[in-house]
């Protein structure tokens, strides 16, 4: 039984070799496992074996014939007459599943930016509210009542001593009342101009701005400070201007350009200075003591700066064609 | 402000270009524009007009054959004055002019025209455009424009900010440039005093109240009206004043040279010659220089012949009394007006003039006088007539200079470097700041000894000594916390603006109340000469010119002395001062479940704060009105983030997205009374859904962006990113129709969930599909929520066993109270229970077969059969009771 097996088992595996074609193929089938073929003559002779002998042969003949089905099976893919496979695939060249796809506005992107930057260099946020009194907005920033300063930022009124807040200034000088030096905190938020809609303004904005007081501060680390951040948001080879300006709760006061190269041009960022000493007198703080700086900017300028938005008015309209690009 | 060029040159020479000087400029602290640069432009030249003939097509063109000094080129023209022989300016082909405006070569009603003649607007030198510019005939043909025009008319435009008062003229302008040159400012007027003949006098009267705190007037006698020498029109031009006649060209002149704004009266046309400076009556009406009729108030201050009304001062001239062409006899006026009172009234009657821009920051009071003899000398070449009364000046404003001390080690330590004294010395004499040096010493005083001697108290110097004194005991007192804050700031302002008689009532305060507490020495600063070379402690007294008005304190030397050292010159330090407080970001939270939703695909929205207060009411809170709206589109605030979401699908849809999941944070604003402390400013955050939640797709069908998304995120948000428990509770809603609030385990509502009213999107005019659903949470429950802080539990490594229920139950029955039922049967043991299918039919008519799905599980051992068996039958016994259900298998 054992050499039968074994030379079905060669003849087997010479015959399916030499299979060039179909033909051959399906000779070598029906050769060993036909109805009538050499697997079939073994199976008979199986059943006339001793009862001792069969859980034995029956186990190699088992072995035999998923060897030969699956050399069989090979053989046919090889000779690329296999049809099962192309019946059951897919088409992955299909798109996926259509996921739904959501975005972070371009103004917060750029804000939590900006947050992320300063908060590297040791500053805390502070938040406050978007209606203030004339006080905590112009006055104890500097800004008395009749000054021509006050021209500098149209304003909206809520009553005439309430206004939308023109800046988050107001909120640095909640911070200062309400807590001694040394102070590193940016604050960020919604500000309102009463100015004309236009492709370059709106009623409203967004702000970041900066305070540092402690007794040591100067002009020079404000400048340090502020190219560090420029380097991390505009990159390493940031082309940077300090140029004087004038607000009046700063003083020096500066503004500052980064250079633009495809438009050729300075394009400004930011407003900055040393706190102003009335500034400090008016929350109380020492100012022959303390000094420090401050600065603040316009996220809507920078987003636009960054992304290449010429019409301001996209940020409040919320296109979704425009938000998916972010 | 227009800057001229030429007009600078009169008082300092320099080589830069146009846009050179606008470079220097700008970093001195003027932003400045090119406004004409002739050396910018090419092939423009000199031409000649050999023949101008009619146009053969057109009856208002001129066919002209235009010389340039090369060749002759024809050239069709449209102005009516041109003619032949004059000279003009030639525009080859190839030239461009200002505002990128090329010449080529253009087919003209059939007549090819080879170049342009220009008008002075086509050059950027005036408004001019009804005609082309006819030159001077010694001209010769070719000769560049840039030579002849840029010496005329090259010009810049200066922004100027509001406290740069002494900017506000050639003469301001061309200071800065000679300090930056270390150049000396040349003297190009004749300011001295005149003599008159006559003994009569201008009688001068002025307000009360201090208005008008000087006056100068005087009269002229014989002017002769006609207009401006050729010298002068030019001037004006290049500054881009309109010329008048000759005595109102003078007045313009001297406000543009100096910066001292005058005014002309027609001296016959006065009541007497007398001038009184007073306060308006209210409702009184006066009619101005610019035919405009203002009713003024009581607190606008005019100028009087002492009869009526001449002028509203510092702003305009009356329309009254104003030179005209027959004018013979003049009366100048030169002032200087306090900046309040002319702001004030400029803003009350929206009026603004280049006077009121020049006084309402601070003229310089000194030059009032300056300006009073140029003007009458001026008026002597110019116009003929001579002074005819004595000058009479009316002062009671203090002209003795201003002094600031500046201390160097201030200096410094603001700056964050050292500056050499004689950088600082050069820098303030370029700005005609006279600045002596002063040394100083270090003096130690008792502290309880001068406090117990009025004498001495009394000879302190209270600036130098009283003040440092005072402040060192205050801070002393505060830092020992003997005083409270709200004191300490109140004491530092006093001692900071307080007279000496207030200074030692507070010493003789603090001594009664503190004599326990008192630093006992005082480490005063003292001057001496022998500390001179110090240079640590080295100072400067400064003396300030009259028109620099705005230099009050240390700080603003110290602006100027950085200015001018240049902040590019300036070292940036990376060695941060680190000293800082930690204060977490209260919005960290709400980034995390803004980056939730957006990354399940919501968009962010930011929309306006300002809408329509009529759209407003509509969302049932009570706004706050803008008092000064821009537009009534916008005159109010936003109660609510559903107005502006709403607004976005409406946009959205209108635009082709009809899916649309949105969600934005932002303040909203209650008025709950007339206090801005009754006014409720709310952090908010809304989200919107509309139409499908996913995109048409050949692998499923579209997810419905319904009620239960937002149900499902509401869940998401509050288990898996807080871990908190949730319940909905169905409640009322002004304009959603399923709503409900989320509350937490405490029956904090934590937000609310709702399908808004159709009724009511049809009343707003929004456009919609399907359900638009709204969900709200409270940010400040998600913030509070969101610090608490996530303890892992054991996993239970016995299996769960899972059973299927399929009742019967009648339509309508809430399936989360069936639910609710089957876990209390045996909450220990049976985990979850879900609904996970439900079928419905013709044949079931009003009942449902819903198959639940229950999973069992003990955390201490496997469970036995039997253990749930026992449980099912329970529930169904339960079930088929209490909801009068029916197992289907049954």
């Amino acid at each position: 039984m054992d050499k039968t097996i074994n030379e079905i088992k060669t003849s087997f595996h010479s015959d399916l070799k030499s299979c060039k074609t179909a033909d051959d193929l399906e000779q070598v089938r029906i050769k060993y496992l036909g109805r009538k073929g050499k697997l079939t003559e073994l199976f008979n002779q199986f059943a006339s074996l001793s009862n001792k002998e069969k859980p034995k042969y029956g186990k190699k003949l088992n072995i035999l014939k998923s060897d030969f089905n699956s050399l069989y099976n090979d053989k046919l893919k090889s000779l690329g007459l296999d049809t099962t496979q192309t019946k059951d695939s897919k088409d992955f060249s299909l798109p996926g599943y259509a996921l739904p796809k959501g975005n972070i506005h371009p103004l917060e992107q750029v804000t939590d930016e900006i947050k992320s930057i300063f908060k590297s260099i040791g500053f805390s946020v502070a938040y406050g509210p978007e209606i203030d009194d004339d006080y905590h907005n112009f006055e104890a920033l500097n800004v008395p009542k009749h000054h021509p300063a006050r021209d500098m930022q149209d304003t909206f009124f809520i009553d005439p001593n309430t206004v939308l807040r023109t800046h988050t200034s107001n909120v640095q000088i909640h911070l200062m009342e309400n807590q001694d030096p040394p102070l590193r905190h940016i604050c960020c938020g919604r500000v309102f101009r009463n100015e004309a809609v236009s492709y370059k303004s709106f009623c409203l904005f967004h702000q970041v701005e900066g305070l540092v007081i402690n007794e040591t501060s100067s002009f020079s680390e404000m400048k340090g400070t502020l190219e560090y951040f420029a380097k991390e948001m505009f990159g390493k080879d940031t082309k940077m201007r300090f140029r004087p300006s004038y607000f009046p709760f700063t003083e020096p006061s500066a503004e500052v350009d980064i250079w633009n190269e495809k438009l050729n041009q300075w394009m400004e960022i930011l407003g900055c200075g040393m706190v102003n000493p009335n500034v400090l007198e008016n929350v109380g703080y020492d100012s022959e003591k303390y000094q420090g700086f401050a600065f603040g900017m316009g996220i809507e300028r920078i987003a636009m700066i960054k992304y290449g938005i010429r019409d301001i008015r996209l940020f409040y309209q919320n296109d979704k064609r425009f938000l998916e690009q972010f | 402000m227009k800057v001229s060029i030429p007009w600078l040159k009169r008082f300092v020479n320099f080589d830069y270009s146009a846009s050179d000087l606008a470079d220097v400029l700008t970093m001195l602290g003027f932003e400045s524009e090119v406004v004409t640069d002739f050396s910018s432009l090419k092939n423009i030249v000199v031409g000649e007009v050999e023949s101008a003939e009619k146009h053969p097509n057109a009856d208002k063109l001129k066919f002209c054959i235009v010389n340039d000094g090369e060749s002759s080129h024809e050239v069709v023209c449209g102005a009516p004055n041109v003619d032949a022989g004059q000279k003009i300016v030639f525009a080859r082909v190839g030239a461009v002019l200002p505002g990128d405006f090329k010449i080529g070569k253009a087919k003209i009603r059939g007549i090819e025209s080879s170049g342009m003649i220009c008008s002075e607007r086509e050059l950027g030198i005036s408004e001019e455009h009804d005609g082309i510019m006819v030159l001077d005939s010694s001209l010769k043909n070719g000769t560049n424009i840039a030579n002849i025009f840029g010496p005329m008319y090259d010009a810049i435009d200066i922004d100027i900010t509001p406290d740069k008062a002494f900017a506000l003229s050639h003469r301001g302008i061309a200071r800065e440039i000679a300090a930056k040159l270390n150049k000396k400012l040349k003297n190009p007027l004749n300011s001295k005093r005149v003599i008159p003949d006559s003994k009569k006098k201008v009688k001068v009267v002025l307000d009360k109240k201090g208005g008008c705190p000087r006056y100068i007037a005087g009269i002229v006698k014989g002017v002769k009206v006609g207009p401006s020498p050729q010298w002068l029109l030019d001037y004006l031009k290049s500054a881009g004043q309109k010329s008048i006649n000759n005595l109102v060209d003078i007045s313009n002149f001297m406000l543009l040279e100096i910066g001292q704004p005058t005014h002309i009266f027609d001296l016959d046309k006065l009541s007497k010659e007398a001038i009184e400076v007073k306060w308006a009556k209210k409702g009184e009406k006066f009619e101005a220089l610019d035919d405009e009729t203002y009713t003024l108030d009581s607190d606008h201050l005019v100028i009087t012949d002492s009869v009526k009304t001449v002028a509203l001062a510092g702003i305009i001239g009356g329309k009254d009394s104003a030179v005209g062409d027959t004018t013979t006899n003049v009366l100048i006026e030169s002032a200087y007006f306090n900046p309040i009172v002319i702001r004030k009234g400029s803003k009350k009657l929206n009026l603004l003039s280049e006077a009121s821009r020049r006084f309402e920051r601070g003229a310089d009071p000194v030059a009032a006088n300056d300006a009073f003899y140029m003007i009458v000398r001026l008026m002597e070449e110019i116009a003929g007539g001579e002074l005819s009364s004595v000058v009479t000046d009316k002062c009671t404003f203090d002209l003795t200079p201003r002094k600031i001390v500046l201390s160097n080690k201030k200096l410094s330590q603001y700056a964050g470097f050292k500056i050499s004294a004689n950088k600082v010395k050069n820098i303030l004499s370029g700005l005609h700041i006279d600045c002596k040096s002063r040394g100083e010493g270090l003096i130690s005083m008792d502290i309880a000894d001068i406090l117990s001697d009025t004498n001495k108290l009394q000879s302190m110097r209270i600036r130098t000594e009283f003040r440092p004194f005072m402040r060192n005991i205050v801070d002393h007192l505060y830092q020992m916390d003997k005083i409270t804050r709200k004191d300490a700031s109140n004491y530092r302002h006093r001692i900071r603006f307080g007279s000496k008689e207030t200074l030692i009532e507070l010493a003789n305060m603090l001594k009664r109340e503190h004599s326990q507490d008192l630093p006992s020495e005082f480490v005063i600063k003292s001057t001496g000469k022998k500390n001179i070379n110090n240079r640590d402690t080295q100072k400067w007294i400064c003396t300030i010119p009259s028109f620099r008005g705005d230099l009050v304190n240390e700080s603003d030397l110290i602006e100027e002395v950085l200015r001018c050292y240049g902040y590019d010159n300036i070292d940036a330090s990376y060695s941060f001062s680190s000293q800082m407080q930690y204060v977490e970001d209260e919005e960290r939270p709400i980034s995390k479940l803004k980056q939730y939703l957006s990354s399940v695909g919501f968009q962010q929205c930011y929309n306006n704060s300002l809408q329509d207060k009529v759209q407003i009411q509509h969302f049932g809170v009570e706004s706050v009105a803008v008092m000064n709206p821009s537009s009534d589109k916008m005159n109010g605030l936003r109660t609510s983030l559903h107005q502006g979401l709403l607004n976005t699908l409406d946009f959205n849809y209108k635009n082709g997205s009809q899916n649309v999941l949105i969600y934005e944070q932002g303040t909203v604003f209650k008025n709950n009374g007339e206090k801005l402390e009754d006014i409720d400013q709310k952090n908010a955050f809304s989200c919107l859904v509309h139409g499908d939640f996913t995109a048409p797709n050949v692998h499923f069908n579209p997810i419905e962006g319904n009620f239960f998304l937002l149900k499902g995120l509401a869940e998401g948000i509050f288990n898996n990113l807080l871990k908190i428990n949730i319940k909905f509770i169905k409640e009322s809603h002004p304009y959603c129709d399923t709503f409900h609030h989320i509350i937490d385990s405490q029956k904090n509502v934590v937000g609310s969930i709702g399908i808004i009213n159709k009724e009511f999107l049809n009343k707003m005019d929004i456009s919609y599909k399907t359900d638009v659903c709204i969900m709200d949470i409270d940010t400040y429950r998600f913030k509070e929520y969101s610090g608490y802080s996530v303890k892992a539990k054991d996993i239970v490594l016995y299996p769960m066993v899972n059973r299927d229920l399929n009742f019967i139950l009648d339509s309508d029955i809430e399936l989360a109270q069936v639910c609710t039922a089957m876990k209390n049967v045996n909450q220990a043991l049976l985990k979850e229970v879900v609904p996970v299918d439900i079928f419905e039919s013709k044949e079931l008519k009003n009942k449902k077969s819903v198959l639940f799905k229950l999973s069992f599980q003990n955390p201490k051992k496997t469970l036995e059969d039997n253990q749930v068996n026992s449980i099912i039958t329970e529930i169904i016994n339960l079930i088929s009771k209490k909801f009068d259900a029916k197992l289907r298998d049954q």
